[in-house]
């Protein structure tokens, strides 16, 4: 196609450069093969391994997710691995052709084998005022924190469930921000039980273990087995409503900004878009991608790892990523068979462990069945085109029983998200519905998975070489 | 639902058929409409919504304009909006070629009565001042517009439900046989009888006639749309280029859709179609280059559907030959502006009545005898 370079082809195409898809193009780079890595972000880590980006986020001493990050970056560096930062994929065709546009314009990328190593996305429970300015993710809150050495807000309330939770509130106290309260849809047992399984890696429940020492020892207040019914303020956040799970009774906090989050799920969206067999997964979220031991998925010379295929967390994804690196070196034979297998067997097993953990983890984040039990008609479900629970429950009224139609009825879904954000949510809410038709409730998958930038889209080109066919019958 | 009589059962629940079963309903006959997925998801809810008589067949312009006014009048006849919106059309030329197209094509469309002027440049820039200076003329129609396609499946549920056609969704049927003086219809959960039936099924109006043992080819096309971001104003008419291979408008809510025909890739029997990179990029510089400012937008979705076509591209509209009772409505080639038009000269057919404009009977369509029926359909290339 004019405009469009067809010919950068590779081995192995890599798109996420998290510890998953770093680490599978490393592999299969280290053992000869020809390796592009796409991603979005400025520099490799993805979210959890997220290269600095501030003075101030350099000048802060260095956690462990940093310091693996670094030597990440460092290690890519080093490879043979053609790096693509800044790059939005948005098409993938099976063959395979990947299309992405990135401030250096339009290209078409091809492979006969490609790891998908997207990465999650964070879950959050709808309510009153959620989409009020000053409402953030702890997903994002975390990116901030290592991105900018910084997180906005003085009165910041800290609130959702999971490890992340945990994690932002203790990151906002080294960051010199006390949170005014920590809300935590778990109690105590929940934490108890979690232990159990957390044990199974001792140097990640040690840093929880501190986290959760630094927060005691600040004085945080702790509302356990609570959740956030509603904000208020109309241009910008002055208060939360808390309302305790075993009681019913409410509370209000002062709050300038809200840090909250409920999981997260598979950013599967090029896994959908190829056909790939996925699962519904309770205790993951979303759906995962079904794939054998060495992580190859149900279409031939594609792989998946990380938390796109089911959340798992940062240091199985790695894992993860490694084994997907190795069985497509095999798979093109770059590898033999008696060398994998020494290679993988023993990141099996240690993947074995971390799932334990991992498992643990998930049953904090796991969303809650009755999560939209609560939501008032006002609530916005979807927030790009404003889209409340009320106008779904008129829908469902009229009828609308799968998720397309939703969204032909209201918007749903229709906005720069693309159903990101609300599909999820607005699913709970239709499943309320008797009488629905079988298949999954979500929207059909379509490229481009993300907004494109038409002017990087179209690129240069003369009018008079678009390819017009010949016009319609007169 | 199984094993009731019906006056008529119609089988499609896209435009056509939501429109021949609500002018039936009304009429007083007791219908029964029959749809394998949602109502009005296919075709009918994903087209460009444009509802012009620049990109519509000279000889379906007098049907397309009864049509315009029937969608201006739809909070009469249906009830519910579909979010239409009457403006000027504008088809643009870049070059030589294109003029001399529009000058073509116009002068037939006009013949037909449509209200179409060839414009100059500047007279174009001044009715809608976002196209490119670049043109070199351009073609004017009073009567252009859109509605919300997606919007389609709402409004005649309400209407229908309101009606009392029995709507059936999600119900597909798997036959279709004649029984006594009407006919039988195979669903999951039994058989209905109705002493009518309507096939609306778009491009699988094809397989339903082959229940019949009739072999009527209808080509499939997978018509390719984008839509961008909501964007301040941008353009206030429908925009178009002489090849007809574009179509624009800004929608009230600021988003603007791409069309033009472009052609993803699928197929009717595997009931899979998708888009295509090239079409992508090819819809969207064609339509930057009608509205430069376009640029600056972001393309948030690209959706493909399924055009039925017949061999001479005209409607397939009309009884059924050897089959009384039988109808098919379909293949009506810019069909959304169309459809309610059609449905009504249709419904007046089923009813006995003289259709207010002639039909489209399929005895033209209809393979030889001797070249029977193909075992296995085929795919659009």
């Amino acid at each position: 196609m004019p405009g469009y370079s067809m010919n950068d082809t590779y081995d192995l195409i890599v798109i996420g450069a998290g510890p998953a898809g770093a680490e599978a193009a490393l592999a299969a780079a280290s053992l000869g093969m020809t390796v592009v890595l796409i991603d979005e972000g400025p520099a490799p880590g993805g979210q959890v391994w997220r290269a600095p980006r501030t003075a101030s986020a350099k000048d802060k001493p260095a956690d462990t997710d940093r310091a693996r990050g670094d030597d990440l970056r460092a290690r890519l560096a080093a490879s043979s691995v053609d790096m693509r930062p800044r790059a939005q994929v948005w098409d993938v065709r099976q063959g395979f052709l990947v299309s992405c546009i990135s401030p250096q314009g339009a290209c078409v990328l091809s492979a006969p084998r490609l790891v998908l190593a997207t990465g999650a996305t964070e879950r959050i429970i709808p309510f009153e005022g959620w989409t009020t300015p000053g409402v953030f993710g702890l997903a994002a809150a975390t990116a901030l924190i290592k991105s900018e050495g910084a997180l906005p807000g003085r009165d910041i309330v800290v609130a959702g469930q999971g490890p992340l939770l945990i994690a932002v509130a203790a990151k906002a106290l080294s960051l010199g921000l006390r949170p005014r309260a920590i809300i935590d849809r778990a109690g105590y047992g929940d934490w108890a039980r979690a232990l159990i399984g957390f044990a199974n890696v001792p140097s990640m429940a040690l840093q929880g273990a501190r986290w959760m020492a630094q927060i005691r020892l600040a004085g945080v207040p702790m509302h356990r087995h609570c959740e956030v019914i509603k904000s208020s303020g109309r241009d910008g956040l002055s208060g939360i409503t808390v309302r305790s799970l075993t009681t019913g009774a409410t509370t209000e906090i002062a709050a300038d900004t809200l840090y909250i989050g409920n999981g997260l799920a598979p950013g599967d969206d090029i896994h959908r878009l190829l056909g790939l067999v996925q699962q519904p997964d309770r205790l993951r979220g979303g759906y995962k991608t079904l794939c054998d031991a060495d992580r190859r998925s149900s279409l031939a010379g594609l792989y998946v790892a990380g938390d796109g295929a089911g959340i798992y967390g940062a240091l199985p994804s790695a894992v993860q990523g490694r084994l997907a690196g190795l069985a497509a070196a095999l798979d093109h034979g770059a590898l033999d068979a008696a060398r994998h297998d020494a290679e993988a067997r023993p990141l099996r097993r240690q993947l074995a462990r971390y799932i334990r953990f991992a498992d643990a983890s998930c049953r904090l984040m796991q969303f809650p069945v009755t999560a939209l039990d609560g939501v008032t008609e006002a609530t916005i479900i979807c927030r790009c085109e404003d889209v409340t629970a009320g106008d779904i429950q008129q829908a469902m009224e009229d009828k609308a029983r799968d998720m397309n139609q939703l969204k032909h009825f209201t918007r749903l879904g229709m906005g720069p998200c693309q159903g990101k954000m609300c599909s999820m949510n607005a699913a709970c809410l239709l499943r309320r519905q008797a009488d629905l038709p079988p298949g999954d409730l979500r929207l059909t998958p379509r490229a481009p998975i993300r907004p494109i930038e038409m002017e990087q889209l179209i690129g240069t080109f003369d009018y008079a070489d678009i390819p017009v066919p010949k016009p319609a019958p007169l | 639902m199984s094993g009731q009589q019906y006056d008529l059962a119609v089988i499609g629940g896209g435009i056509q058929g939501a429109g021949i079963a609500l002018f039936a309903q009304r009429a007083g006959l007791k219908v029964v409409l029959l749809e394998r997925d949602a109502l009005a998801r296919g075709a009918s809810g994903v087209n460009a919504g444009t509802l012009t008589m620049q990109m519509t067949r000279a000889a379906l312009i007098p049907y397309a304009l009864k049509a315009h006014e029937m969608w201006l009048n739809a909070s009469q006849w249906l009830g519910h909006n579909v979010g239409v919106v009457a403006c000027d059309g504008l088809s643009l030329a870049f070059t030589e070629a294109e003029e001399q197209l529009l000058e073509e094509r116009g002068t037939a469309r006009r013949a037909a009565g449509a209200p179409i002027s060839l414009i100059s440049a500047t007279e174009a820039l001044k009715i809608e001042p976002g196209i490119n200076p670049d043109i070199r003329m351009a073609s004017h129609c009073s009567i252009d517009g859109y509605a919300n396609a997606y919007l389609t499946g709402l409004a005649y549920h309400r209407a229908l439900t309101e009606s009392g056609v029995d709507l059936c969704e999600y119900t597909p049927v798997s036959g279709v046989e004649q029984v006594g003086s009407g006919y039988d219809l195979r669903v999951p959960n039994g058989v209905i009888h109705a002493r009518q039936v309507a096939l609306t099924g778009g491009v699988w109006i094809e397989p339903m006639l082959a229940w019949l043992g009739l072999h009527v080819p209808i080509k499939t096309l997978v018509n390719q749309l984008a839509v961008t971001e909501r964007a301040a104003p941008l353009m206030r008419t429908v925009v178009g280029i002489a090849s007809g291979l574009l179509s624009l408008k800004q929608y009230p809510h600021g988003t603007v859709v791409i069309g033009g025909g472009w052609q993803g890739e699928g197929s009717r029997v595997q009931n899979y179609h998708r888009s295509t990179h090239a079409s992508t990029v090819g819809n969207a510089r064609l339509a930057t280059h009608a509205i430069p400012a376009l640029c600056q937008s972001r393309i948030v979705r690209v959706w493909t559907g399924f055009e039925a076509e017949t061999a001479d591209a005209l409607p397939a509209i009309g009884p059924v030959p050897g089959f009384p009772g039988l109808w098919v409505c379909g293949s009506a080639h810019s069909g959304y502006t169309s459809a309610p038009y059609m449905a009504r000269c249709l419904t007046q057919a089923i009813l006995g009545e003289e259709p207010e404009m002639p039909l489209f009977p399929i005895d033209r369509l209809l393979a030889r005898p001797d070249a029977a029926p193909r075992n296995k359909e085929q795919d659009c290339p």
